[in-house]
């Protein structure tokens, strides 16, 4: 069996997620006996020509330009893997969703702001079909592994449902409540390995937010360890506002 | 950490062979299995198997087939996840790991003598299969026997030839009944529980048999107790997420029953007073 | 009584060092403020020897958080089980968590027996410490009955002025006593001293709840409907803390995992918790304590009332960790007190 050819291709996003795939070291090997990589801008200067099975794409759709790719890209890959923050969430892109589009582009641009075509940050999932997600910011080495085997095998893969908080304990870190830090582990999904927890940082939030978070007990929760809500609003709004469109202009 | 091999263990699979695959509907495909030992799987009707796959993991399988057949066995499994949509591209000649069987059966040794009521709602059929076949095998041991059948519309109906030939049965009352008629129907159309009120039945050596979707049987107990059969006599097969299959991982727990070892076969009279039962 | 030994304080250090040159010696050790974790240690000053409960209670060194349970070669067609373990000292095993691992071993052992479990449990050896006073206002012991020994250990710790009475419990334990060469009898002196600590004992804990332990399976039989669940429902977050902080929890989920060769694998077992979204759904979509009032319900009924009728004994230990690491503050002590109040 011929293996099957894959390409990533990035939008609105850092590269920092390719980097994470540049950089898995050993496993990288055994990842390239399995499949073709036949695009990839930050390692390689090939390109597909529109030839490949399996899409992997990061960044968010922030213009018209990048729906008319992205649709393009969902009709040439049998299969479309949305990973970063930025594709599977909206990610940091997303804070622009917090001020008028108008707004932001002149504030950005300034008098040139006219030239540029710009939307709403959408997550890739808002404008196309997506098959496997690989959530975070980055995306957590060994999930995105996990993920590659799965769509390989053609099986679903399963995001966690639960929070943060379950494999930050089953790793025995001391809660960051505790020291009297605000973390967004409880509400966020896991499947990251409390990566952040287990290396001294808070959880920001980047991998989403569990699909029933109980916000009246987070309320509770914040009033008792006397969290101002606008705090709590911030974090969350960093990676998680594409979910919601650009307010209207005032 | 060491690891060694463990020759005793609960989570020893026991390799087998699919020698039968057919698609049933959009959803479900139908198995034959043998076991590559040539034994018999030895179950009660009723009992459950964890179908295993390596790569793909393991899931509950209700044993769809009469002990009465004994080289092999039947399941029906519905693509609803990991391991039952791998479950779907396999066919005859495929290997696949079998567990169990787990759980307890229909009380057969209770049951005989008596009057039979079974009632199948939509999937119920497929554990319930196994009661039925094995009751038909051994006709004699048993009293009068009705069979209610229901489900959401005419293309739904699984086993169909089979379900015919028990229709045609002189030793077996059958009814059925579909909730959403199509062209070809010429049965009943309504609730399941629209046809027991008309059964004819002795209550005191009746049982009741009920399998089906959850929301089915509070209604359907509803009615056997009108008909005044007794609590104790009606059993149901209860159906929760299982993962050790041996009354040990708590995802199967129904109050204080593990379902996977103390069921899924409960008399209503044993779970009528448990509030996560029904 | 020949079974009480003694080690003077000043050869604590001294003890450890020898133990540990011998064997994996695992430890309470301060993990941040407030936060103790068992750990290996090779020297005393590493141990907290007052500590509050460890995050997570010594269940992970006889289920591990995540275990192989078999390997599997696809294209060989193999499958074989096996098992994980590790020779191991736990030194410092508080009598609640001494408890904790009673109530483990009786659910591994009960059949089905679980092998992996029991086969690791016996490579184990433990060495209790006694707690002269409350860890914190959390803890409820007393009502539990695990304020004190019960056995379950091969060496049990008990703090007196100069020195730590031993009490030998096992050959396992006697062979630690003769592989350290620290140990010497006890005299009447010492007993005595070890009789005031446990007098002493008596006066400081008390019922912790107004309850008492005999009605708590009763109270819970009777709290289907009851207004607490209700209040939880609200206030819980089911991020699964107080379930996987808990001596006796158990509940785990068995998953494959693949190499990238695609062909070699492990089947692995993991902790799971009832408070997660998705651990009583079925593959229909159904699940079957969808409310988290409900799943609170139930990880109460698995320590005061279906424990006791399965194996005559509650599954709680009064460690205190579920109120603890609640972040919604939900307190074991007060949803006692509050059904308690209901049914005055």
């Amino acid at each position: 069996m011929s293996k099957p050819r894959v390409a990533f291709f990035d939008f609105a996003c850092c590269e920092g997620c390719q980097l994470q795939v540049a950089n898995f070291g050993e496993a990288l090997l055994d990842v390239l006996k399995l499949i073709d990589v036949v695009e990839f801008r930050e390692v390689m200067s090939e390109k597909s020509n529109e030839k490949y099975d399996i899409a992997i794409v990061e960044g968010s759709i922030t213009t018209n330009h990048d729906i008319e790719r992205i649709k393009k890209i969902r009709n040439t890959a049998k299969v479309l893997i949305a990973y970063g923050s930025c594709a599977t969430i909206g990610g940091v892109n997303g804070m622009k969703n917090n001020f008028p589009l108008e707004k932001i582009k002149k504030y950005v641009y300034n008098k040139d702001a006219n030239y540029f075509d710009t939307i709403a940050t959408k997550a890739v999932h808002q404008v196309v079909k997506v098959d496997y997600f690989v959530h975070g910011c980055p995306i957590y080495q060994p999930e995105f592994i996990e993920v590659l085997k799965s769509a390989l095998r053609g099986l679903p893969y399963k995001v966690p449902d639960y929070s943060v908080c379950v494999e930050c304990k089953l790793n025995e870190n001391e809660c960051m409540y505790d020291k009297g830090i605000t973390c967004l582990g409880p509400i966020t999904r896991a499947g990251c390995n409390s990566w952040c927890i287990n290396n001294g940082n808070i959880c920001y939030g980047c991998r989403g937010m569990v699909t029933n978070p109980a916000k009246n007990a987070q309320m509770d929760v914040l009033d008792k360890y006397k969290i101002p809500l606008d705090w709590i609003k911030n974090k969350i709004n960093m990676y998680n506002k594409a979910g919601e469109q650009a307010p209207e202009e005032k | 950490m060491k690891r060694v091999d463990l020759k005793e263990s609960e989570y020893i699979v026991k390799p087998a062979t699919i020698i039968k695959a057919k698609p049933m509907t959009a959803l479900e495909k139908f198995f034959e299995i043998e076991l590559d030992s040539g034994a018999s799987l030895d179950h009660e009707p009723g009992q459950f198997v964890m179908v295993s796959i390596p790569g793909a993991g393991d899931a509950p399988i209700s044993v769809s087939s009469s002990p009465t057949k004994r080289s092999s066995f039947d399941l029906v499994v519905r693509n609803a996840g990991k391991l039952t949509g791998v479950m779907h591209r396999l066919n005859a000649g495929d290997k696949i790991d079998i567990r169990g069987p787990f759980g307890r059966g229909f009380p057969i040794r209770i049951l005989e003598g008596n009057d039979l009521l079974f009632v199948a709602g939509g999937l119920g059929i497929v554990p319930l299969r196994s009661l039925i076949n094995f009751v038909i095998d051994n006709r004699r041991d048993f009293g009068r026997v009705n069979i209610l059948l229901g489900c959401k519309t005419p293309s739904d109906m699984l086993f169909g030839d089979e379900v015919e030939q028990w229709g045609q049965r002189l030793d077996v009352n059958f009814n059925c009944t579909v909730d959403k008629s199509d062209p070809d129907w010429k049965g009943n159309v309504g609730l399941i529980t629209s046809l027991i009120p008309g059964v004819n039945l002795d209550a005191e050596k009746t049982f009741g048999v009920v399998v089906g979707p959850p929301v089915m049987y509070k209604f359907v107990i509803k009615e056997l107790l009108n008909k005044d059969i007794p609590a104790r006599q009606i059993l149901v097969s209860l159906e929760r997420h299982m993962k050790c299959g041996v009354g040990k991982c708590g995802h199967c727990q129904i109050g204080n029953y593990y379902c996977c070892q103390d069921g899924p076969v409960f008399t209503y009279e044993e779970i009528k007073d448990n509030i996560e039962a029904l | 009584m020949k079974q009480f030994k003694i080690l003077e304080k000043k050869d604590f250090p001294q003890f450890i060092k020898r133990l540990s040159k011998k064997h994996k010696v695992v430890a309470p050790v301060s993990r941040g403020n407030k936060s103790y974790a068992f750990t290996q240690v090779d020297s005393s000053d590493q141990i907290a020897m007052k500590y509050i409960p460890t995050i997570l209670p010594p269940k992970k060194y006889f289920m591990p958080q995540r275990e192989t349970l078999a390997q599997y070669n696809k294209s060989k067609k193999t499958f074989q089980t096996v098992l994980e373990f590790e020779e191991l000292v736990i030194f410092g095993v508080h009598t609640c968590d001494l408890a904790g691992i009673q109530c483990l071993n009786i659910v591994f052992s009960d059949t089905p027996k679980d092998i992996n479990y029991i086969a690791r449990k016996n490579r184990i050896l433990i060495i209790g410490l006694e707690c002269n006073d409350y860890c914190d206002e959390y803890a409820s012991c007393k009502v539990m009955d695990s304020h004190h020994p019960n056995g379950g250990y091969d060496l049990f710790f008990t703090e007196l002025k100069e020195s730590f009475i031993v009490h030998v419990n096992t050959l396992e334990g006697e062979g630690i006593i003769e592989l350290t060469g620290l140990f010497k009898e006890a005299t009447s002196n010492h007993l005595k001293e070890r009789e005031g600590v446990i007098a002493a004992k008596k006066k400081i804990f008390k019922d912790e709840v107004d309850v008492h332990y005999k009605d708590l399976k009763p109270m819970f039989d009777k709290s289907a409907g009851s207004k607490v669940w209700e209040d939880l429902e609200k206030r819980c977050l089911s991020c699964g803390n107080c379930t996987n902080v808990c001596p006796t929890c158990y509940c785990f989920d068995i998953i494959d995992e693949i190499n990238l060769d695609l062909d070699t694998g492990y089947r692995i077992r993991q902790w799971d918790s009832c408070q997660n979204e998705d651990f009583a759904k079925v593959a229909g979509g159904e699940s079957f304590r969808e409310e988290r009032g409900q799943r609170q319900r139930h990880r109460y009924m698995r320590k005061f009332s279906y424990p006791v009728e399965r194996y005559a004994r509650h599954f709680c230990t009064g460690c205190g960790r579920c109120s603890r690491t609640c972040m919604a503050k939900i307190n074991l002590k007060e949803t006692i007190n509050a059904l308690a109040k209901e049914n005055r």
